[in-house]
């Protein structure tokens, strides 16, 4: 039998130098939910598991400060249902309590749900499939492009892969600028989420800018008035218990009836969150209606490139975006 | 007698089930037990040329690996793939170097662990020589059958559909779909007491001694099939599966018992499945809405070595008074493993493309696909010209558009508006389903304690056929149902029928009525008076006897003696839905309304009626629950599930429960349902016809009519999706 080592750490220090004496083959663990199935899929093997759900402190929600702070090991349910985010940023809210099952955001947190995986079948079909992939297996080549792509990316893919990132979280995260905090064998850094998610580009198989050992110790939100007037809008095919086809995360600050800034991200769509820029820009110092929001969404798609069957999210994304300005626009008062 | 038969009792082995007590097959305590885990073939064509296995025998744990090397004595019979009825040539995996399918077993690793044998199957390396291969029916290499299955016609529909005021010609297609019940499927073999057991969540126990004794070559009487509970079999349970003579044959050559509980992403490739069909309809009326002709073509997907019927053509033409009719059914065969009965088989995809087709014709003659029905109703099957045994249907569509206020409904479509502007849609769509029966024998037993026994044939699946059992009981008997021993789907105890098909009700429910009738008959002889009103057990008593057995064989109508044999050789052998002097179906009417998102095309259900005639109703309470799980089948048939195949590789993408996407309680608003009532004595004494499968047939096309009624858009395959509305 693979026999596995297993260690739960008390805090982060320990969690780091656990790792490092584990050598080869070591993994954090927080939830699981991620970790184990891709364990039961043949895409992670590891040799050594360090838990690190119950470090000291990192389950922390502070929303006292100029910041949020998310803890790396606050549970997704925790964050989704606090009083304060769930008034003042429902997109944040919002953006957890659709994703998944209440049973596994009973168990996920919100900093292993930054590196969740992507649901691409041929990547996740390991056994029976044993499908060319070159996340899973480097230089194997791509069955996503060309193949069923109904669920594949509309922006950001490359010749060389053209998954979806899956999450929901990154995705209002990337609207509201989070810095990821990181703690590693060097020490601290603070990585804004722009830098976070890379490109598939020649390397798919590199998704998060995090190295070996690393740990996220937690997630900081700038806060903004922009975070009362939001939503994340998840369009999927089942009411509940689906990753997304087409998510906007929308918030606006306003002026008056102008739109002062507007942050805008987009999930389901694309190979990493993403980042809507030239629909923000559209919206600026406008007010709202159903004609600027639906040619916002327009641009955010204007650089999207389908395949045969994933044509459709570009007007569905489109759409989504356009429905989501138009819910935090109504929430202005 | 003091209960209400059609009672709203809670299942009898509710509480069991809850309490996690009920122990289902891959639960057995065995003593000793192995674990096996299956390598998947990842070609879809071609032949094993090397598998290496130095890898995997160095597990700790792994006790032996098989390849088809160790399986060549296993026979491929008739009746290898079980319940098929045409026996086909058969492919029985692992028996010869040749791979037929993607993901089939291409070795077995037998282990003191579970854990010990997954990671021998992950250690396993398979050299293969891949060829060309066809896994969709619309793709290069499949093969059409040059002779159809069936063929059904009455006059000259040809002629009548050129001269018809009001014609339509259309073509729906529905695609793969797969059953997914919760119990896993799975094999466990044990020798006990001299006899090689299998336990298996099936519906087919008999199956066993029937067809897996003669693979392995061994004395049907020495193999005993148990299946305690079926969790959930929608007919993906009633044959021999792949797996199930390759753990067998490891348990006999180990000596040990082994057991194997197929993981879900290899059961998309090795259990069966609702094959894709395509169907042409054409339909003609004259100016009054009467209908004039019927013109059905069907194909379906089909494997290319076995003998699963493509069968849509059976029912559609006695839905409505066709004056005249013709049909056809094919096979195309592609390179997949064998499809085979998925919940009303071919009944729900047939219904989804006649009743939508008919709702496009009641739109073109100008009236109301309600009126448009109900017009059309007869009381004689428009094929044989026999009368039906009992046809409620026009009853069913009258009180259902009451219930749903039909009324309401506007022809043009998108002209009812929800407050948040979504476009409201309502629909109706019929289904029938045939009155089957078949054999049992059942032992009663009554003890002066009060205790009763009663083993019969049948297996439970989660349709509540022993509350079924019991609800006679109590009638006739009045038996306490807490001192009530009831043995079903073991061979052990009686001989089993493969329990689908919806003849579980109709043919238990007579099988213990009689039983219990026999047992009053010979309690009275006992005592030598009629009976009183005290409790049997009581009278019993007084003759000083411990106990009473009586033991009756049912046979169905139109059926002899021969039945009860075969039921013991493990044949199968139903009856209906063409009786001697009459047809016999259940009947059921749905209405749908949907609501439409217009901004994104997203499809709510947000409530439903169902009215069914299935005779008379055993117990209100499962009787409900049936149907409103069928229509969240109809549901999840509508808006939800499709197998997905990439033609370039063969097998099923999307093979988990997160990908194969099942409606979620969210996707379900309200289902209102309601009975007929009227008991069908003409069938059988318990006056009940089927109702598991009639349930669901026609709420896909109620959903889909529904949709076209808010959008005025015909989607004429399934499901409809998002980015088919918007
Ligand atoms: C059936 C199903 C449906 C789902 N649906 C959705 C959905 O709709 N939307 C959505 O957004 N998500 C969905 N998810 C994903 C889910 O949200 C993630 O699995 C979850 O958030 C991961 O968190 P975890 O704590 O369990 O992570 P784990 O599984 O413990 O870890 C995940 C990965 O991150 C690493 N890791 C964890 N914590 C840290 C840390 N602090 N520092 C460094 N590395 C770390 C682990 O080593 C591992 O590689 C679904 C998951 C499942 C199983
Ligand atoms: S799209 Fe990406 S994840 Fe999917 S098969 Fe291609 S490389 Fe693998």
């Amino acid at each position: 039998m693979r026999s596995l080592s297993y260690v739960r750490a008390g805090n982060v220090r320990e969690a780091i130098e656990a790792f490092a004496a584990a050598g080869e083959g070591a993994r954090y663990i927080a939830g699981g939910t991620t970790l184990y199935d891709l364990m039961k899929l043949g895409v992670e093997r590891p040799a050594h598991l360090i838990d690190i759900a119950s470090l000291e402190g990192a389950d922390r929600i502070d929303t006292r400060g100029d910041v949020l702070f998310f803890g790396a090991g606050a549970l997704m349910a925790d964050v989704a249902e606090d009083d304060v985010i769930r008034r003042d940023y429902p997109v944040l809210a919002e953006s957890l309590s659709k994703a998944a099952s209440q049973q596994l955001r009973n168990m996920a947190t919100v900093g292993g749900n930054l590196l969740q995986r992507t649901r691409c079948p041929y990547f996740r079909n390991g056994a029976i499939g044993a499908y060319p992939c070159n996340k899973r297996e480097p230089g194997s080549g791509c069955a996503g492009i060309g193949g069923v792509d109904r669920g594949q990316a509309v922006l950001g893919a490359s010749d060389a892969c053209n998954a979806v990132s899956p999450g929901d979280w990154p995705v209002a995260l990337t609207a509201m600028d989070a810095t990821i905090e990181i703690s590693g064998p060097a020490g601290t850094r603070s990585v804004p989420i722009s830098d976070f998610y890379r490109l598939p580009g020649n390397t798919p198989h590199l998704e998060f800018a995090i190295e070996a050992g690393e740990i996220v110790t937690g997630i900081s939100v700038p806060k903004t008035a922009a975070g009362r007037n939001s939503t994340y809008l998840k369009v999927r095919d089942r009411e509940s218990y689906a990753f997304a086809l087409a998510s906007a995360a929308v918030a606006l600050r306003m002026d008056g009836n102008h739109v002062r800034q507007a942050h805008i991200a987009l999930g389901g769509v694309a190979t990493r969150p993403w980042r809507a820029r030239e629909a923000e820009a559209l919206l600026n110092a406008q007010t709202i209606d159903r004609e600027i929001a639906l040619a916002a969404g327009r641009a955010a798609f204007a650089d999207a490139r389908a395949g045969e069957h994933n044509a459709f999210k570009i007007e569905l994304g489109a759409r989504t975006l356009a429905d989501a300005i138009m819910i935090a626009g109504g929430k202005i008062q | 007698m003091t209960q209400e038969p059609t009672a709203d009792r809670p299942r009898i082995d509710a509480y069991e089930k809850v309490l996690g007590r009920a122990l289902y097959a891959a639960d057995q305590p065995i003593t000793g037990l192995l674990h096996a885990m299956t390598v998947p073939a990842t070609i879809a064509k071609g032949r094993i040329e090397a598998i290496d296995a130095t890898a995997a025998q160095k597990v700790p744990g792994v006790v032996r690996v098989f390849t088809y090397e160790d399986f060549s004595q296993i026979k491929t019979t008739p009746a290898a793939r079980g319940a098929y009825g045409q026996p086909g040539k058969g492919h029985q995996p692992m028996t010869s170097p040749v791979v037929r399918h993607r993901g089939e077993a291409v070795a077995l690793v037998v282990a003191e662990t579970l854990e010990a044998a997954i990671e021998g199957a992950e250690a396993i390396k398979v050299r293969y020589a891949s060829g060309p291969f066809s896994a969709r029916m619309e793709d290069e290499l499949a093969s059409p059958e040059a002779e159809p299955d069936r063929q059904l016609s009455s006059g000259d529909a040809q002629a009548a559909f050129a001269a018809a005021n009001h014609r339509i010609d259309v073509e729906y297609l529905h695609p793969q779909q797969h059953h997914n019940p919760i119990e896993l499927i799975s094999t466990t073999a044990a020798f006990e007491d001299g006899e090689l057991r299998i336990y298996e969540g099936t519906q087919a126990a008999s199956a066993f001694a029937g067809g897996l004794a003669g693979m392995m070559g061994m004395d049907p009487t020495r193999l005993r099939g148990v299946s305690p509970y079926t969790g959930g079999g929608f007919g993906q349970k009633n044959g021999i599966q792949e797996q199930s003579v390759l753990v067998a044959s490891a348990a006999a050559l180990l000596r040990r018992p082994v057991k194997l509980v197929m993981p879900r992403g290899q059961l998309f490739h090795t259990a069966s499945y609702r094959p894709r069909s395509r169907h042409r309809i054409r339909l003609g009326a004259d100016e009054q809405g009467r209908l004039l002709a019927g013109l059905y073509e069907t194909v379906q997907q089909n494997s290319r070595y076995d003998g699963f019927a493509c069968d849509h053509g059976a029912n559609p033409p006695r839905m409505y008074g066709y004056r005249t009719w013709q049909g056809s059914d094919r096979i195309v065969r592609v390179d997949t493993q064998t499809p085979g009965h998925q919940r009303a088989p071919h009944e729900h995809p047939s219904s989804y493309a006649t009743e939508c087709a008919m709702d496009e014709l009641a739109e073109a003659v100008g009236m109301d696909p309600v009126e448009f029905r109900l017009a059309n109703d007869t009381q004689n099957d428009p094929i044989t010209g026999k009368p039906f045994s009992s046809r409620h249907l026009a009853g069913c569509l009258m009180r259902g558009a009451e219930m749903f206020d039909w009324n309401r409904r506007r022809r043009e479509p998108g002209a009812l508006v929800a407050d948040n502007g979504g476009l409201i849609g309502l629909g109706v769509a019929c289904g029938s389903y045939k009155g089957s029966m078949t054999a049992a024998v059942t032992t009663l037993r009554l003890f002066a304690s009060g205790r009763c026994e009663i083993a019969t044939s049948g297996h439970e699946m989660g349709q509540g056929i022993r509350s079924v059992i019991a609800a006679e009981l109590i009638e006739i008997l009045d038996v306490d149902p807490t001192k009530l021993e009831i043995r079903i789907g073991d061979t052990g105890h009686a001989p089993q029928h493969i329990t689908a098909g919806s003849w579980g009700t109709g043919s238990v429910a007579p099988a213990a009525r009689s039983a219990a009738m026999k047992m009053r008959e010979e309690l009275s002889a006992l005592t030598g008076a009629p009976l009183s009103e005290e409790p049997v057990h009581v009278q019993l008593a007084r003759t000083r006897r411990l106990s009473l057995e009586v033991t009756v064989n049912t046979i169905p109508l139109g059926k002899d003696g021969q039945v009860i044999e075969q039921l013991r050789r493990g044949i199968p052998s139903t009856t209906g839905p063409e009786y001697p002097e009459f047809m016999a179906f259940s009947w059921i009417a749905h209405f749908a309304e949907v609501h439409v998102e217009t901004s994104t095309g997203r499809v709510r259900v947000k409530r439903v009626v169902s009215v069914a005639d299935c005779g008379r109703v055993m117990n209100r309470r499962t009787a409900e629950s049936q149907v409103r799980g069928g229509v969240v089948w109809g549901i999840g048939a509508a808006l939800r599930e499709a197998g997905e195949t990439d033609p370039r590789f063969g097998g099923v993408l999307n093979n988990d429960l997160a990908e194969y996407v099942v409606p979620v309680n969210a996707d379900i608003g309200t289902i209102d349902v309601d009975f007929i009532g009227e008991p069908d004595f003409k069938l059988n004494m318990s006056g009940v016809k089927g109702l598991g499968e009639v349930a669901m047939v026609g709420a896909a096309a109620a959903v889909v009519n529904a949709v076209y009624n808010a959008t005025g858009r015909r989607i004429r395959h399934l499901p409809i999706r998002i980015e088919d509305l918007l």
